[in-house]
């Protein structure tokens, strides 16, 4: 009894997701656009984030550098460390890690936020005052959110490799030149291209996902405080579920 | 208003940051494949291309100079490679330059080796089919590696064979353990040094004494080099040879001589004869010799006689005190 309550609920979710999915992409191309809303959006979701995005980036370069150090070592393929780790942060670990604290910075603020505004009853004040509140919060949002987050990626992946970059040089020296030489070597196209289109799906998962429970919150400001934290749990683990498709499709695809 | 410009500046900085990050990767990913600037095409025809895949390096004189763009099939038999070449390498590569298939590495990617013959040849150009090279195949490496792994197998027993015979040889060792060979070895070489050491001297008076010959005036010096000397040798020898012919005539007639004598020994009636040959002579000689004693011994009586004789006695004593 309690299983089926709960699936139906699951099930209630994903429909109910699913058509505030069909919802945007209807009402995505319909003017009127507010465009100074996503300009807005996209500084304070892209820019804002670029710091923590950009620390966390550098760390998990330089970790990953110099945990894989000594077994490269061990294996005699020391050489090899910067390709090693820049396919590492390039294909799949600067992607999902960023799209996680992104999810966990930015999921959470649209939720409480678009929580807080359903909660104070605002979004329903916005529609009475003219102004359609789909367009002007959630699709303002969620644009800002897919089209941020590659970019945000690309410039953590970027200051990941440096981190790496240091990381080698901690122990061993490596000339700056050689170093992107030897990444950019063995960095092919498939290994970019299917990185890059994959963090517009999370960036889109992030933004919707947050856009959802926000807009459907509970009454209450406990309603808020659960619609940020599953804003954050489900994106958190639509990305991962994203990120298996993905590599799937780029498998079947001949991409790997 | 100018807070918000200042946003969307910021926001803009980001993005083209993020976008030139992103277009950057993609360029030098691109260049490292060859998809930018202008390339042409070679192709290279091979039986075997041990797993070369669109990509892969084209190293000429192992310098990256290209890629693979597409293998196919000429037929059941040739596969053919064609390859992206920088362009500039129009002015490097010949037409007879050697392709073969290697490996980045041990285990690395498959790379196709581009190598200079040394031999002059005209430059290739747009779509040529150059000379290939058989790849070195794994499996014949491992054939011909398994072939020497026997021969040394083989080697190896034998090897030890002859140590173990070594090790089992009494007299071997004993002579190796003995002190008294290695001194005489020492003493030996110590003599050979000593010698050698003469020897060297030698040499030297040896070779000072050719010199002085060669050069000198001395007796061995005219006796090899002076031509009057030999001259006067030569008439000297003549001259023995003339003494010779002359002493064979002076031989001759003594030879003569010798037989008239011997002739006249055996049957002539001269002196010699008797005296040789006549039995009687020696009869009369006898007598007479007998005679002659006979005499004598009477002539000793008549001395001793005469000794005792007062006449002569005086001369006798004064002979005797003289003494």
């Amino acid at each position: 009894m309690q299983n089926s309550i709960r699936s139906k609920t699951f099930f209630n979710e994903v429909g109910n997701t699913s058509k505030f999915i069909g919802n945007f992409f209807a009402r995505f191309l319909q003017p009127p656009y507010e465009i100074q809303e996503i300009f807005k959006q996209c500084y304070i979701i892209g820019y804002k984030s670029l710091p923590l995005v950009g620390l966390t980036g550098f760390i998990m370069g330089l970790v990953l550098t110099m945990q894989l150090r000594p077994f490269m070592i061990d294996y005699g393929v020391e050489s090899q460390l910067p390709a090693i780790v820049g396919i590492a942060i390039i294909r799949e670990i600067g992607p999902v890690i960023t799209a996680l604290i992104f999810a966990g910075k930015i999921g959470s603020s649209i939720g409480a936020e678009l929580g807080s505004m359903k909660v104070t009853e605002q979004i329903d004040a916005m529609e009475v005052s003219g102004t359609n509140p789909f367009k002007y919060l959630v699709i303002s949002r969620v644009l800002a959110t897919t089209l941020m987050l590659p970019i945000l990626i690309i410039l953590s992946d970027a200051i990941s490799l440096y981190g790496s970059y240091l990381g080698v040089n901690i122990k061993g020296s490596i000339s700056f030149n050689f170093f992107w030489t030897q990444i950019f070597e063995s960095l092919e196209f498939r290994d970019v291209i299917p990185a890059y289109i994959k963090t517009y799906f999370f960036g889109f998962a992030v933004g919707i996902i947050g856009c959802y429970k926000g807009y459907n919150s509970n009454k209450g400001t406990e309603g808020v405080g659960s619609s940020a934290n599953a804003a954050v749990v489900v994106s958190s683990v639509m990305i991962f579920i994203l990120d298996l498709l993905a590599v799937q499709i780029s498998d079947l695809l001949g991409f790997n | 208003m100018s807070s918000k410009l200042y946003k969307n500046m910021k926001l803009g900085f980001f993005v083209s940051t993020g976008m030139a990050l992103l277009i950057l990767l993609l360029y030098f990913i691109g260049k490292n494949r060859n998809l930018f600037g202008s390339n042409f095409v070679l192709k290279a025809r091979f039986e075997n291309v041990q797993g070369l895949k669109d990509g892969n390096n084209v190293r000429y004189a192992g310098i990256d100079v290209g890629s693979v763009s597409k293998i196919k099939f000429i037929n059941d038999t040739v596969v053919e490679v064609f390859m992206n070449i920088e362009n500039k390498m129009k002015k490097i590569i010949r037409k007879n330059a050697l392709v073969s298939i290697g490996t980045d590495g041990l285990v690395g990617n498959k790379v196709v080796n581009i190598s200079s013959i040394r031999k002059q040849s005209p430059l290739v150009q747009e779509n040529d089919v150059l000379i290939t090279r058989k790849p070195i195949d794994t499996d014949d490496m491992l054939r011909t590696l398994f072939k020497t792994n026997n021969d040394i197998a083989i080697i190896a027993e034998n090897l030890k064979q002859t140590i173990m015979q070594i090790n089992e040889s009494t007299a071997l060792w004993n002579f190796l353990k003995d002190d008294f060979v290695p001194k005489k070895l020492h003493s030996f070489v110590f003599n050979l040094d000593v010698a050698s050491k003469k020897t060297n001297l030698i040499l030297d008076d040896a070779k000072i004494a050719i010199d002085k010959i060669t050069n000198g005036s001395g007796t061995i010096s005219t006796l090899l080099y002076d031509t009057v000397l030999s001259n006067d040798l030569r008439n000297i020898v003549k001259n023995i040879n003339n003494a010779g012919s002359q002493a064979d005539e002076l031989a001759r007639k003594i030879n003569i001589l010798t037989n008239k004598i011997d002739a006249d020994i055996n049957q002539g009636y001269g002196p010699i004869h008797a005296l040789l040959k006549d039995s009687t002579i020696v009869h009369s000689i006898n007598r007479s010799m007998n005679n002659i004693e006979k005499a004598t011994d009477r002539f000793n009586i008549y001395m001793e006689a005469l000794k005792h004789n007062f006449l002569f006695r005086g001369y006798f004593k004064k002979i005797e005190k003289n003494k």
